[in-house]
């Protein structure tokens, strides 16, 4: 038998030495970070505008449709979203279509809306909780709020919960946005709630998930894409410069909480190791065929 | 303090554990994989039922009123609400305020249509009775009817008017880039429902066009896929982040400790493997 070269030799590499390489350069950017720099895409910004240009007191109905195993990717957008709606003074109404979304919401709420802006629950925002019944839900709410949730995620009435006071139905809000990692998530809100109600409908979205969701853009049923974490790292950049250009509906709380917008954006950090990575797995792909087609060659000229 | 410590340690052991199956499948990754399973069926069934079932079907079957004020079949029904109370204290709850007895759930409107939604729901646990286990079919009768109505109704005006609708586009817009854009995108879907058309034989004109559908076909699976691995390194990231937020003194250095001990137990137990073989 002819002896391999090296790059033959590749083709058969122990699929654990290229776990060890990915290991590697996803921890390095994490322990080191290199401050890539963030472009931002025309899919953040269509949603980033969308949001920016409801008006003041405005109310956005958020859906959180992921849970921890999608949490690096969505919740940083969580957490941008509610600082950028927090910062115009619009009311934020919570509900999840997934059980761990519950979860998620608070973890959101706890730190932008009690930490951060130290809002009053109840007035400027609040949590309804989880239904179960996917997109059931989202149609028993285009008529009535209230027979789907009589309750909110404390087990408050929704009938003494001032926010929701002249909120009927998914029709009186203002704005949908869904935090979605798969079934059901944004494509259900745009079926069932934003096409027949004629409600403005826009998501964050896992990576995987973005295909499917681009026809919606393209057509205009929906408003942009967060897409991955990419796409939470463009939203952090284009809050931060609209609040330090004091672009547009801003309150004062916004400016001052500008320095802990600054420290805490997991996306904006995580994006070296996201690039990093990508840049060796476009490595590996050109190395896989080069020495696919070399021993191609090879076994045709024998 | 501590509960936050042990929450650490555990979520280091069950990532490496889920990790590990990187080298190959053992010990800790099956244990990791049983507990997730375990843990995400309780969880989801405990969440749905004291945010669904508790509030909005008992709620609405018994809201909550004074049993002074009760009476006939109200008195009956609460009655039976009484001896639920009396089995499961916890779920149908019961309380005093100022002197005065209240029975039931919530404030809404009582509602006994629900009565047929409780029904259908302990017709789905008859499964696990095989005798009467097909009583669960009308549930689930229910179920596929209305999901299959809803879904067609959505499918219908959203995906394929609401895209067809988008699609209707000129082909040319008296701007170059948009134009091309158009073209583009109608070309696609076009030659990609023609590829899905076996009426006729693909050969000749119509093998090119099928052909031209392959690779808009081709490239919407590339850039899916590179979607998909933008999204597991994502994820990935998530997890070495919290490992490396864990790595630390103030929890007690859960990281690197669990990091060596399931090393070692891995390495010998390949070694012990691979001697009896």
């Amino acid at each position: 038998m002819a002896k391999q070269s090296f790059i033959e030799r590749l083709d058969t590499l122990d699929r654990r030495i290229i776990f060890l390489i990915i290991g590697f350069v996803v921890l390095m950017p994490l322990l080191i970070p290199l401050g890539l720099p963030i472009e931002t895409t025309q899919l953040t910004e269509d949603a980033f505008y969308a949001l920016d240009d409801l008006p003041v007191n405005a109310k956005v109905l958020l859906s959180f449709e992921y849970g921890p195993s999608t949490k690096p990717e969505i919740h940083p957008m969580a957490v941008s979203v509610l600082r950028h709606l927090f910062s115009k003074g619009n009311k934020v109404i919570i509900m999840c279509l997934w059980p761990d979304g519950l979860f998620m919401a608070n973890e959101a709420l706890d730190l932008v809306a009690r930490q951060e802006f130290n809002l009053e629950y109840g007035v400027d925002y609040v949590n309804l909780g989880y239904r179960p019944g996917n997109e059931a839900v989202i149609k028993g709410i285009t008529k009535s709020f209230e027979a789907n949730f009589s309750v909110d995620a404390k087990g408050t009435s929704i009938t003494a919960i001032p926010i929701m006071h002249d909120i009927q139905t998914v029709k009186d809000v203002d704005f949908i946005f869904s935090f979605s990692a798969g079934y059901p998530g944004a494509i259900e809100w745009v079926l069932y709630a934003g096409d027949p109600l004629k409600v403005p409908v826009s998501s964050g979205n896992t990576s995987i998930q973005v295909n499917q969701l681009l026809p919606y853009v393209k057509s205009g049923q929906m408003k942009g894409v967060i897409a991955g974490m990419p796409g939470a790292a463009e939203y952090e950049t284009l809050l931060i410069k609209k609040v330090e250009n004091g672009e547009g509906q801003l309150n004062q709380q916004a400016r001052m909480l500008l320095p802990d917008f600054k420290d805490n954006r997991d996306a904006t950090k995580f994006m070296d190791a996201q690039s990093i990575a990508h840049l060796v797995i476009v490595l590996f792909i050109v190395i896989g065929n080069i020495s696919y087609f070399v021993k191609r060659k090879k076994q045709r000229k024998y | 303090m501590y509960t936050g410590i042990l929450g650490a340690w555990v979520a280091v052991f069950l990532t490496l554990s889920i990790l590990s199956y990187l080298y190959k499948d053992n010990v800790f990754y099956k244990l990791a994989e049983h507990i997730f399973v375990g843990v995400s069926a309780a969880h989801w069934a405990t969440i749905a039922f004291w945010n669904q079932v508790q509030p909005n079907l008992f709620g609405r079957l018994w809201p909550q009123t004074d049993v002074a004020s009760l009476s006939g079949f109200d008195k009956f029904w609460y009655g039976i609400y009484h001896g639920l109370h009396v089995l499961f204290g916890k779920v149908f709850p019961e309380e005093t305020l100022n002197g005065v007895l209240y029975r039931g759930i919530g404030d809404q409107p009582q509602n006994l249509t629900y009565l047929f939604a409780f029904i259908l729901g302990v017709f789905m646990l008859f499964r696990l009775i095989p005798k009467i286990g097909w009583l669960s079919r009308w549930s689930l009768a229910y179920v596929i009817g209305m999901a299959a109505g809803l879904r067609l109704y959505g499918y219908m005006s959203s995906d394929v008017i609401g895209q067809i609708h988008a699609t209707m586009l000129p082909l040319w817009t008296g701007h170059l880039g948009s134009s091309i854009n158009n073209i583009i995108l109608i070309v696609g879907v076009l030659t990609g429902l023609f590829y899905f058309f076996f009426s006729v034989e693909h050969k000749g004109a119509l093998k090119v066009v099928s052909r031209i559908g392959i690779y808009y076909l081709m490239i919407y699976f590339g850039a899916s896929f590179g979607f998909a691995v933008m999204g597991r390194i994502s994820l990935l990231i998530g997890r070495f982040n919290d490992l490396i937020e864990y790595s630390g003194k103030q929890y007690w250095f859960a990281t690197p400790i669990l990091l060596i001990v399931m090393v070692v137990v891995l390495v010998l137990t390949t070694r012990k493997e691979k001697e009896e073989a």
